[in-house]
């Protein structure tokens, strides 16, 4: 599985290292730059990207780094959302919506992790699919406060248009530095290592005394905070969500295509293969508008064969062998 | 009303199992979940519409063709994308399944455009009195044919020496390896089976539903609870769980509700994944190598 991918990693370079953190210092200024000079279109296509880093950085947690393939992690999107809107929709205020968002996220994850998460691969993979779509039904059963098969109008906001979208572009930029630096955080924690320890092999953490059952479930209780609070604010921002646009299940799926162009496991995998994907499916789409979907899929296929490891792997191998070939002179 | 409900969910459980076996025998045999499995189903139902539309070929006339079109692709997808790929990860499979059926459907789109078209037998109308019920012709026959083909494929795995092959290549593949078996074209043999299989349920199916290029999508909840039910890469656990589901599906819409169809099978599915993971019917060892 992804475990023998990570043990041909070689040792990092360290000359790239103040490379990558100019770089990211000038995409974080650019990023905070970018609503003053952008039109309406592309600030909306931005906070989309910005809006999948966060959940392809809560898939990180549980994908990347514990070894868990949770293909429909766009539950706990539809989790985030419902929670912020029906909270709004009883009169909260939009922080404690988004709050609301996180924490019914985080614990519904935390219960069904028990049970779910002593799934082994693709077991686990399919059961999460499940409850992806098994949540559609009950949020449409349930109606109520959710609004049912109808879906539920948030209260709209008393800011004007531009301002309250550039505020939720920023909301959502906070988003993606915040679960960029959990997940480098979580890297450097004794949980980070335990996680990885279950990712190369469950069986041999559990002898070195982890308690992998916490440790996988406290991991899939991050990963949906995360992902909660993306489909939280995202709520707000479209203002009207139904169980189907809410619950989709492209959402996880697309999001584990980020994870895999980016490549899994590393920090800024997720943060690449979002912009990549989003902004070549948002070109294709404008170029393509009956065929978009077909190229999208000739796309991911291709990537699965070329650079199962990622861009950023395949990038740097193909570097390696280039310069192995003429730099040596 | 509950003996018609019965007979119409058993009959229609038939036809959800012959769409299962091809998806179940390619994830037990070599641990790949195949998400464009229902695409093979929607485009074995665009043959037969087509031979239908063109020549007036009778459904179950034209099941041979829409078969044999689906294994020519299913081998090819088998041969030249996904044998490459599962040498480096096996779920990386799903994602490029999902690729390819984004793919297909999307090519059906823009070469069939996204209307709905039907089917209509010469005997679509026709029904048979049975038990006291009235049963159409149409879907005796879907889940006739389909538990024809079900235990043709059964007894080909057991009987014939590449379905042994088959069956040896999902146990042990290094033992198999060894004995002279060919990794690789089994792995291409099976997927052509599966999405042969998967043909025919569409050509059956292109009789019952409208065809749709989206037709696909109302057989992915079935297909992943009865492959779960019967047990992965089981044939028969895969017929049996087939009408189960059926009867199930039908009990939950007379019972509860049509809304709670969905919510029962996925409850179902699972309770099943969770408290008996080798399904109802199965054996541990089956999709093991994930």
């Amino acid at each position: 599985m992804s475990g023998t991918a990570v043990l041909e990693r070689p040792a990092k370079v360290p000359v790239f290292r103040p490379v990558v953190w100019m770089a990211v210092a000038v995409g974080l200024v650019v990023l905070c730059l970018a609503p003053l000079g952008i039109s309406a279109y592309w600030l909306r296509v931005l906070t989309t990207v910005l809006m999948y880093v966060v959940i392809t950085q809560g898939l990180n947690v549980i994908v990347g780094i514990t070894g868990y393939h949770a293909f429909g992690n766009g539950v706990f999107f539809g989790i985030g959302a419902y929670a912020c809107g029906s909270s709004m929709a009883a009169g909260a205020p939009f922080a404690a919506g988004v709050l609301a968002a996180v924490a019914v996220s985080a614990a519904c994850a935390l219960i069904l992790g028990w049970p779910i998460l002593r799934l082994k691969g693709h077991y686990f993979a399919i059961a999460t699919v499940a409850l992806n779509l098994a949540a559609i039904q009950i949020v449409i059963q349930i109606g109520g406060i959710t609004g049912g098969a109808q879906g539920l109008a948030l209260p709209l906001s008393t800011w004007e248009p531009k301002p309250l979208y550039v505020a939720i572009y920023y909301l959502m930029l906070a988003g993606a530095v915040v679960s960029t630096a959990i997940v480098a955080l979580l890297l450097k924690l004794p949980l980070g290592f335990a996680l990885r320890a279950i990712r190369d092999s469950e069986r041999a953490a559990a002898v070195m005394g982890i308690d992998t059952t916490k440790a996988k479930v406290f991991a899939w209780a991050i990963s949906a905070a995360m992902t909660g609070f993306a489909g939280g604010v995202w709520a707000y921002w479209i203002t009207f969500i139904e169980p189907s646009s809410a619950f989709d299940p492209g959402v996880g799926v697309k999001a584990y295509i980020m994870l895999i162009i980016g490549g899994m496991g590393s920090i800024l995998g997720p943060v690449i293969g979002a912009f990549v994907l989003e902004i070549v499916s948002t070109l294709v789409w404008g170029g393509f508008l009956k065929a978009h979907q077909l190229i999208l899929g000739l796309l991911i296929i291709v990537i699965c064969i070329v650079a199962p490891n990622g861009i950023v792997d395949a990038g740097t191998r193909l570097a390696r062998s280039w310069r192995s070939r003429h730099g040596a002179a | 009303m509950l003996a018609q409900a019965t007979v119409n969910g058993i009959l229609l459980g038939g036809l959800y199992g012959l769409a299962t076996v091809g998806f179940s025998m390619v994830w037990g045999v070599m641990g790949v979940i195949n998400l464009a499995h229902t695409s093979f189903i929607m485009l074995g139902a665009y043959v037969t519409y087509f031979l239908f539309e063109k020549l007036g070929m009778d459904p179950i006339v034209s099941m041979p063709f829409a078969m044999a079109a689906m294994f020519v692709l299913g081998y090819g997808i088998q041969r030249f994308i996904l044998n490459g790929v599962i040498r480096t990860s096996l779920l990386l499979s799903l994602v490029v399944t999902f690729g390819i059926d984004l793919v297909l459907t999307d090519a059906t789109i823009l070469a069939f455009t996204s209307d709905v078209r039907s089917v209509n037998a010469s005997y679509a109308s026709t029904s048979v009195a049975m038990f006291g019920t009235l049963v159409p012709l149409v879907r005796l026959l879907a889940a006739g044919m389909s538990l024809v083909l079900g235990v043709a494929f059964f007894v080909f795995l057991r009987r014939a020496s590449l379905g042994q092959a088959i069956l040896a290549t999902a146990l042990d593949r290094e033992m198999s390896n060894l004995m002279g078996i060919n990794p690789q074209k089994v792995f291409a043999l099976t997927a052509g089976a599966g999405a042969a299989l998967a043909g025919a349920a569409g050509s059956l199916s292109s009789m019952l539903f409208p065809v749709s290029p989206t037709m696909g999508v109302s057989f992915i909840a079935a297909v992943f609870v009865i492959t779960v039910l019967g047990g992965i890469g089981s044939v028969e656990g895969c017929i049996v769980a087939g009408f189960l589901y059926g009867l199930v599906q039908a009990w939950a819409a007379y019972f509860l509700g049509t809304s709670y169809q969905e919510i029962v099978a996925f409850a179902l599915f699972l309770a099943v994944l969770i408290l008996r993971p080798q399904g109802l019917f199965g054996r541990a060892f089956f999709g093991e190598h994930a």
